[in-house]
């Protein structure tokens, strides 16, 4: 390469301005702008408000510490409104991807990943997810990362649980008639098999059902012991757990996914769901220093529990990640950010160990807990190694 | 293969459910006839009294962020509630169908669409997103007779939609304000050439059907958990109920009602649960083809 006077003189200016103006130059102390896109309006509202917390927790605690990500850049929130539709979330994450984010968290619902994923394969940008269903990371996008535990590790977790620790071994399951809700039936069926069992019964239901006689009835009919629930939607947890007391059904035992030991659900529910067991990502008071910290510390600054699976926790865990990872690699290089996430090993966050397989999944753990009083205590951790 | 306890169980759960669509169909039917449109906002009407309830009802609710204490008797909550729904009623007529009364009837359905959707948006910002528990009047126990379980709230909700029933044939057919009603579904013109007072008149009509659906609302909150998503599927198995019957027809909104909440459930047991939701508008298609009219509707020919 020929050194010429146009090299030198450019140099030169770019070796002043750097002297002049450090910070702008070099983007030290400049923001990082991260985009999420929770459900904000719409029936997901409550999962939507949960995640801006989350996110919002976040924003302040890597901002809160010494040289922030990196370089005392901070973190900027960029936030969008995916509503509860599939078509909405698509607009609104074009628009998100229109205003300069480095990388995008959210959603937590799987139905709404799907809808995106065409559009973040062509961005590639690092997308911290929190949907559980199984396909998700099976799209084929690189830089897709589940922040949860999938629903085959919960759902295998379910199934042990109830044929191997409590004997049961007719299993009806109770599902959401949507991709979560469908994923995770699926995933019991196929962990059923790894016993020789089939479901006696599979019964789905479609969004906002509110009177769940006839789904009970027919679980109860096909002689189950168990039934295990993949539900969404806090009231409908509700509804269904207060039915299930009413039709006197508490002598078939109640197995739930996350979202049925969701916090509201529990406090909504009330004590129709003492004496039910539910999958948890997991569990306050078992859990690592990380968790404790931020139970602590969330609770003073919003004065409530926060729902740290399908909520806050993940939400918080997700950006912390990406935090941790700019400030290992010194860049927001989306292409770098993607590939250091693939080499995630045993980082600790408050769902406890992050460590990416060839699939982008970080969490391989679950509990399982038993709720008494609107609390849940541990019974049982699964573990799944990578 | 037939199982007749729970047969009962379904046919019990149906009607409760059934008479909550029989309610919020009324709704329909009387602001229908009154005006010649339908009302989009009234499951809404479901909804947003049950949260105005809770707030004066429960300990503790957050309304506009801040945490409120009211804590009023049951009773008084109910008797509150009915008086600012009247209140609201009132309001609706003169704020969403007045100003629209001589310009047909679309604008007026596209105001009622914006009310549902103005309606959902306060709720959230008044009261969030958490779903809220309304307490019953019985507490949380069930009552069982042999293999039969139910609520006591269930009763409540048969009992509470057959009184009103009883009430709404006995002021159409007995009481002036009723005929008068009446009189302006049939023909306003007619109508007020003959005295009554017809913007009045409708606007009684739809305080008295954002009434029946607070009372819906009221009832159903203790068994559903108050959400702003509450009175979506109610008002559309309700609308369904309604043209099951026979658009317009009284007796045909409280047979269609309780029909669909009986057959769905049956259909859910007994063929498919993920198509619980289907059954309701495979009725109401069959009907249709069958009886275009519905069950109760006066066929075109006798309508004019």
């Amino acid at each position: 390469m020929s050194v010429t006077r146009r090299t030198i003189l450019a140099g030169a200016a770019a070796g002043t301005a750097t002297l002049a103006f450090p910070n702008v130059v070099l983007g030290k102390g400049e923001p990082i702008r991260v985009g999420t896109i929770p459900p904000i309006t719409g029936p997901q509202a409550l999962n939507g408000e949960e995640e801006v917390e989350g996110a919002q927790y976040a924003a302040e605690e890597i901002n809160s510490r010494p040289g922030k990500c990196f370089d005392d850049r901070p973190i900027e929130l960029v936030i969008e409104d995916a509503t509860s539709d599939n078509q909405a979330a698509v607009g609104a994450l074009n628009k998100l991807l229109g205003e300069n984010v480095v990388a995008v968290v959210q959603p937590v619902l799987s139905t709404q990943i799907q809808a995106m994923a065409p559009v973040m394969q062509k961005a590639g940008l690092p997308w911290m997810t929190g949907g559980t269903a199984v396909k998700n990371t099976q799209l084929g996008l690189r830089n897709l990362f589940r922040c949860r535990a999938s629903d085959a590790i919960t759902a295998h977790g379910l199934v042990d649980f109830a044929v191997k620790e409590k004997g049961l071994k007719k299993i009806g399951i109770l599902h959401a008639s949507e991709a979560f809700g469908v994923g995770g039936a699926d995933q019991v069926e196929t962990a059923l098999k790894t016993y020789n069992l089939k479901a006696v019964a599979r019964e789905g239901f479609p969004a906002n059902t509110k009177d769940f006689t006839p789904e009970l009835l027919k679980i109860k009919s096909a002689g189950a012991e168990a039934i295990i629930a993949y539900v969404q939607n806090p009231s409908d947890s509700a509804v269904i757990l207060d039915q299930y007391k009413s039709l006197n059904l508490t002598s078939i035992a109640f197995i739930g996914s996350p979202a049925v030991g969701n916090p509201t659900a529990l406090n909504t529910a009330k004590t129709a769901a003492d004496g039910i067991y539910v999958a948890q990502d997991f569990i306050i008071g078992f859990n690592s220093n990380v968790a404790t910290k931020f139970i602590t510390n969330f609770y003073r600054k919003y004065h409530k529990q926060p729902d740290v699976g399908t909520g806050q926790g993940w939400t918080r865990d997700a950006f912390l990640l990406l935090a941790d990872t700019y400030k290992r690699i010194g860049t927001t290089d989306p292409a770098k950010t993607v590939e250091a996430l693939h080499q995630t090993k045993h980082w600790e966050g408050v769902l406890g160990d992050f460590t990416c397989d060839t699939e982008g999944n970080l969490v391989h753990n679950m509990s399982i807990g038993l709720v008494k009083s609107s609390k849940v205590s541990l019974v049982k951790t699964v573990k799944v190694t990578v | 293969m037939f199982d007749p306890s729970a047969t009962l169980q379904l046919i019990v759960s149906g009607l409760a459910m059934g008479s909550i669509y029989a309610l919020v169909a009324l709704g329909f039917i009387l602001i229908y006839n009154a005006v010649g449109v339908v009302n989009f906002a009234q499951g809404d009407f479901v909804m947003f009294p049950s949260y105005i309830a809770v707030s004066f009802v429960l300990p503790s609710v957050i309304v506009f962020g801040t945490v409120v204490h009211w804590q009023l008797p049951l009773i008084a909550t109910y008797l509150l509630v009915l008086i600012l729904m009247a209140a609201f009623g009132l309001l609706f007529n003169r704020i969403a169908y007045y100003p629209l009364r001589d310009r047909g009837w679309l604008p007026v359905v596209i105001s009622t669409i914006g009310v549902s959707i103005f309606l959902r948006n306060l709720a959230q910002l008044i009261w969030g997103s958490q779903p809220i528990v309304f307490p019953s009047l019985f507490g949380d126990a069930s009552l069982s007779a042999g293999n039969l379980h139910f609520r006591p709230q269930d009763l409540l909700i048969l009992g509470v939609a057959g009184i009103l029933i009883v009430f709404q044939y006995g002021l159409f057919e007995w009481t002036s304000l009723g005929k008068q009603m009446r009189a302006t579904a049939q023909d306003r013109a007619t109508a007020q050439l003959l005295g009554i007072r017809v913007d009045r008149i409708v606007a009684i009509t739809f305080i008295y059907s954002v009434l029946l659906g607070a009372i819906a609302g009221l009832l159903v909150s203790p068994i559903f958990t108050v959400t702003k998503e509450m009175g979506g599927l109610i008002s559309l198995k309700a609308f369904a109920a309604s043209i099951v019957g026979g658009f317009g027809s009284i007796p045909g909104a409280i047979i269609g009602g309780l029909l669909i909440g009986v057959v769905e459930n049956l259909g859910g047991f007994y063929i498919s649960t993920a198509y619980k939701d289907a059954i309701a508008f495979v009725i109401l298609i069959a009907v249709l083809l069958i009886r275009p009219s519905g069950l109760f509707g006066e066929r075109v020919s006798e309508k004019a």
